[in-house]
C-alpha cells in the first residue's frame, strides 16, 4: 500500500514540471507587451526599456525560465507587475474565500448527492428514483449564475434568512462565515451535485444486479448494510472519480460565484489579473490550480486502492 | 445415502404448488409453476432438469430472493418447521436467511464481495445470526475456514476473493453458508462452475459436512452423476413443473418420464469432458422447449416426446402416484416402461 502511495505521489512530479514549463511558454507567447502595457500610453521607449530590464523581460527566455522556476522552488511567484506585491503574498490573502467555498460546495455536494443517488438506485424507477433524477437533471441544465441570482432573489432578498453578497471571513465568527457560503454553495454545487448523484445511481443500480448482492441478502443481512457496505464500496471507484472530476470542474464555476457573491477570492483575483495581463498573478494562479488538480488526482488514486483490494498498479 | 435421514420425523420444509411468475414486458413468465415437494431433517434432495427449467427460481423463492421488480411468488405455500413462510414480513425472513436457511449459488468467481474480506464475510453472518462479539465472529470464520479444508485460515480469513482459485471461493461460499448451523443448506448448482476435479473435491466436502452437522440438503443440478452421488430424493423438473419424483434408486432404476429418459440418456461419459473441463450443459434432448409465456393447453413435453399421442397434445397430463413412492405426470408411463433403458 504504502509503495503503491509512493508511486503515485512520485508520478506528479513530472506532471507538475510540464504543467510549470506549459505555463512560462504560454505566457510568453500571448500577444501585448507587458512592460508597454505597465508604462501606460504617453511612456518613451526609454521608459519602456527600463521596465523590460526591472521585469527581466530583455534576458534570454530559458534564462527567464530558470529565473523563474528558481523562485518556485523557493515559494516566490514573483511580484505583480501592477501593484509590486509578491504574488504569494495576493494569493494568500484571497485563497480562504475560495478554499471556504470549494469546501462548502464540496461537503454540501458529497454529502446530499451520494445518500441520493444510492436511495434512488435503491428505489429505482419509483416515485423517489423519478424526482431525484428529475432534479438531476434540472440541476445540470441551470447555469450557476442564473442559479446564483434566483437563490439571492428569494432567499436573500425576499427572505432575508441570509446576505445577499460578500464574504464574512473565519476571523469574523465561523457561523457568520458558514451564512455567507450558503447561498454560494448552493449555486456552485447544484450542476456538480446532479452530476455525482446520477453516476452513484447509475454505480449503484449496476452493483445492485451483482451476484454477491444477492449473497449478502441470502444472509438476511440489514438493508443499510448491503446497501452502504456492500453495494456503495464496490460503487464507489467511478463515484470519487467523478468526485475528483468535479472539483476541476468547480474551479471554474468558482470564478463565476464569486462574481456574482462578489466573493474576493482567487477566482476574482484571476478575472482580474487576466483582464490586466498582470501575468506573473496569472502564472501563479495557474500554477496554483494546476498543483490543485494534482492533488486532487492524487488523493483520488491513493483511496482507490483503500476501496478496491484489486487496483495496484 | 443412507440412514441419517428420519424417514418418520415430520418434514422442515414443505413446498405446496409453488408458483413463481416474472413479469416481463413480453408478458409473464411462468418460471415455476405448481412444484410441490418436502424435505426431512438430514435428507438430501436433488432437483434436477435442462437448464431453464425453473430449478434456481424455486430456490430463490424459498428464501425469496427474487427482485420484487422482476418477478414474486404468486401462489402456494412454503412451510419451514410448520410455519409458513409467504406470509412473513421481510425482517422475518431475514432472520432466517443465512442461519436456519442457507444458500450457496452456482457463480462461486462472483458471488462473494470482490471488495471484502472473505474473514468479514462469513463473520457478518455469524454476527447478524448469532449475536457473537466481533472477536468472536471472527474465531468462527477461521474455525470454519479450517471446517472446509482451507490450509492456513489463520491468514487467507483476512484475503480477498480474488486472491483465490475458484474451488476455493466455493469452499468460502460453503464456509459461510453452514456458519450458523442452518437447517436446510441450498446448493445451487455447486460444481458446476468447476473444474472435474474439483467439483469432486467440493462434492465430498459437502457430504461430508453435512454427516457432521445433519444439515437437510436441497441439490439443485442438471447433473444426475451429482445426483446419484449425493440425494436420497430426486425431482426432475420440466418448463416450471415437476414431472417426476421418486427416492434415487428407484428413479435410476425405473425412469418413467421420458423427460427423464431423455437426461439420462444425455448424460456425459465421465470421460467426457470439454472444453476448460467444464461438463457440457443437458441440451442434448432433441426439440424446443415450450415457451413459459403462453403454455400449450396439452404435456409441455409434447413436442420432443417419443412417446406423445393425440392426447398429450390437447391435456396436461396430472402428476400420479405409478409405484412406491414414485409419482410421474405422463400419459404413457406403461409403455414407457415397457420399453427397457439402454
Ligand atoms: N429475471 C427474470 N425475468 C424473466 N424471466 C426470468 C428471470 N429469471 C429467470 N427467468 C425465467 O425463469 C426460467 C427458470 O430460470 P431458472 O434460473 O430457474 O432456470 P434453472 O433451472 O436454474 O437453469 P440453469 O440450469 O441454467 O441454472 C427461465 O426460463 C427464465 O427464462
Ligand atoms: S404425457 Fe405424452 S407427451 Fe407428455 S411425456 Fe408423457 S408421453 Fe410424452
Ligand atoms: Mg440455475
Amino acid at each position: 500500500m504504502s509503495a503503491y502511495i509512493l508511486r503515485r505521489l512520485l508520478a506528479t512530479f513530472p506532471v507538475m514540471a510540464v504543467v510549470a514549463i506549459f505555463v512560462f511558454v504560454l505566457l510568453r507567447l500571448a500577444p501585448g507587451d507587458p512592460a508597454a502595457l505597465i508604462a501606460g500610453d504617453d511612456a518613451t521607449a526609454a521608459d519602456i526599456a527600463n521596465i523590460r530590464t526591472r521585469l527581466g523581460l530583455d534576458l534570454p527566455i530559458w534564462h527567464q525560465f530558470v529565473i523563474w522556476i528558481g523562485g518556485i522552488l523557493q515559494g516566490d511567484l514573483g511580484v505583480s507587475i501592477f501593484s509590486n506585491l509578491p504574488v504569494t503574498r495576493l494569493i494568500a490573502q484571497r485563497l480562504e474565500p475560495t478554499l471556504m467555498l470549494a469546501l462548502a460546495t464540496l461537503i454540501v455536494a458529497v454529502s446530499l448527492a451520494v445518500p441520493l443517488g444510492v436511495l434512488a438506485a435503491w428505489k429505482a424507477k419509483s416515485l423517489v428514483d423519478r424526482i431525484v433524477m428529475g432534479f438531476s437533471v434540472m440541476g445540470f441544465a441551470v447555469p450557476v449564475f442564473l442559479a446564483g441570482y434566483v437563490l439571492i432573489y428569494i432567499f436573500a432578498i425576499q427572505l432575508r434568512w441570509l446576505p445577499v453578497q460578500g464574504y464574512k471571513p473565519l476571523a469574523d465568527g465561523f457561523w457568520a462565515s458558514i451564512q455567507s457560503l450558503v447561498l454560494p454553495a448552493i449555486a456552485l454545487g447544484t450542476a456538480y451535485m446532479a452530476l455525482i448523484a446520477r453516476i452513484t445511481r447509475a454505480s449503484m443500480l449496476e452493483v445492485l444486479s451483482q451476484d454477491y448482492i444477492r449473497t449478502a441478502n441470502s444472509k438476511g443481512l440489514a438493508t443499510e448494510r448491503v446497501l452502504l457496505l456492500h453495494a456503495l464500496k464496490n460503487a464507489a471507484v467511478p463515484i470519487v472519480t467523478i468526485i475528483g472530476i468535479g472539483i476541476a470542474l468547480l474551479i471554474s464555476g468558482v470564478v463565476i460565484t464569486e462574481t456574482v457573491f462578489n466573493i474576493p477570492g482567487l477566482g476574482r483575483l484571476t478575472v482580474d489579473a487576466v483582464l490586466k495581463r498582470d501575468y506573473p498573478i496569472v502564472q501563479g494562479l495557474i500554477l496554483v490550480f494546476a498543483m490543485t488538480k494534482v492533488f486532487i488526482n492524487l488523493m483520488v488514486d491513493i483511496s482507490y486502492a483503500f476501496l478496491d483490494p484489486r487496483i495496484r498498479y | 445415502m443412507n440412514a441419517v435421514t428420519d424417514q418418520l420425523a415430520p418434514p422442515i420444509l414443505e413446498v405446496e404448488d409453488l408458483r413463481t411468475h416474472f413479469f416481463t414486458r413480453d408478458g409473464v413468465v411462468r418460471a415455476v409453476n405448481g412444484v410441490s415437494f418436502s424435505l426431512r431433517p438430514g435428507e438430501t434432495l436433488g432437483i434436477v432438469g435442462e437448464s431453464g427449467c425453473g430449478k434456481s427460481v424455486t430456490a430463490l423463492s424459498i428464501l425469496r430472493l427474487i427482485p420484487r421488480d422482476l418477478g414474486r411468488v404468486v401462489g402456494g405455500s412454503i412451510r419451514f418447521e410448520g410455519r409458513e413462510l409467504t406470509g412473513l414480513d421481510e425482517q422475518e425472513m431475514r432472520g432466517l436467511r443465512g442461519h436456519r436457511i442457507s444458500m450457496i449459488f452456482q457463480e462461486p468467481m462472483t458471488s462473494l464481495n470482490p471488495v471484502l474480506t472473505i474473514g468479514l464475510q462469513i463473520a457478518e453472518n455469524v454476527q447478524r445470526h448469532l449475536g457473537l462479539s466481533k472477536k468472536a465472529a471472527w474465531d468462527r470464520a477461521v474455525e470454519m475456514l479450517s471446517l472446509v479444508k482451507i490450509a492456513d485460515p489463520h491468514r487467507r480469513v483476512h484475503e480477498y476473493p480474488h486472491q483465490l482459485s475458484g474451488g476455493m471461493r466455493q469452499r468460502v461460499m460453503i464456509a459461510m453458508a453452514l456458519s450458523c448451523d442452518p437447517q436446510i443448506l441450498i446448493a445451487d448448482e455447486p460444481t458446476t462452475a468447476l473444474d472435474v476435479t474439483i467439483q469432486a473435491q467440493i462434492l465430498d466436502l459437502m457430504l461430508e459436512l453435512k454427516e457432521k452437522l445433519g444439515t437437510a440438503i436441497i441439490m439443485i443440478t442438471h447433473d444426475l452423476g451429482v445426483v446419484a452421488e449425493t440425494c436420497q430424493q430426486v425431482i426432475v423438473m420440466y418448463a416450471g413443473r415437476k414431472v417426476e419424483e421418486a427416492p434415487v434408486e428407484e428413479l435410476f432404476d425405473r425412469p418413467m418420464h421420458p423427460y427423464t429418459r431423455g437426461l439420462m440418456a444425455a448424460v456425459p461419459r465421465l470421460d467426457g469432458r470439454l472444453e476448460g473441463g467444464v461438463r457440457p450443459r443437458l441440451q442434448e434432448i432433441p426439440g424446443i422447449v415450450p415457451s413459459l409465456t403462453a403454455p400449450l393447453p396439452g404435456c409441455p413435453f409434447e413436442p420432443r416426446c417419443a412417446f406423445s399421442t393425440e392426447q398429450c397434445a390437447r391435456h396436461m397430463p396430472p402428476l400420479e402416484r405409478r409405484g412406491a413412492a414414485h409419482d410421474a405426470a405422463c400419459f404413457e408411463v406403461d409403455r414407457v416402461l415397457e420399453k427397457s433403458l439402454v
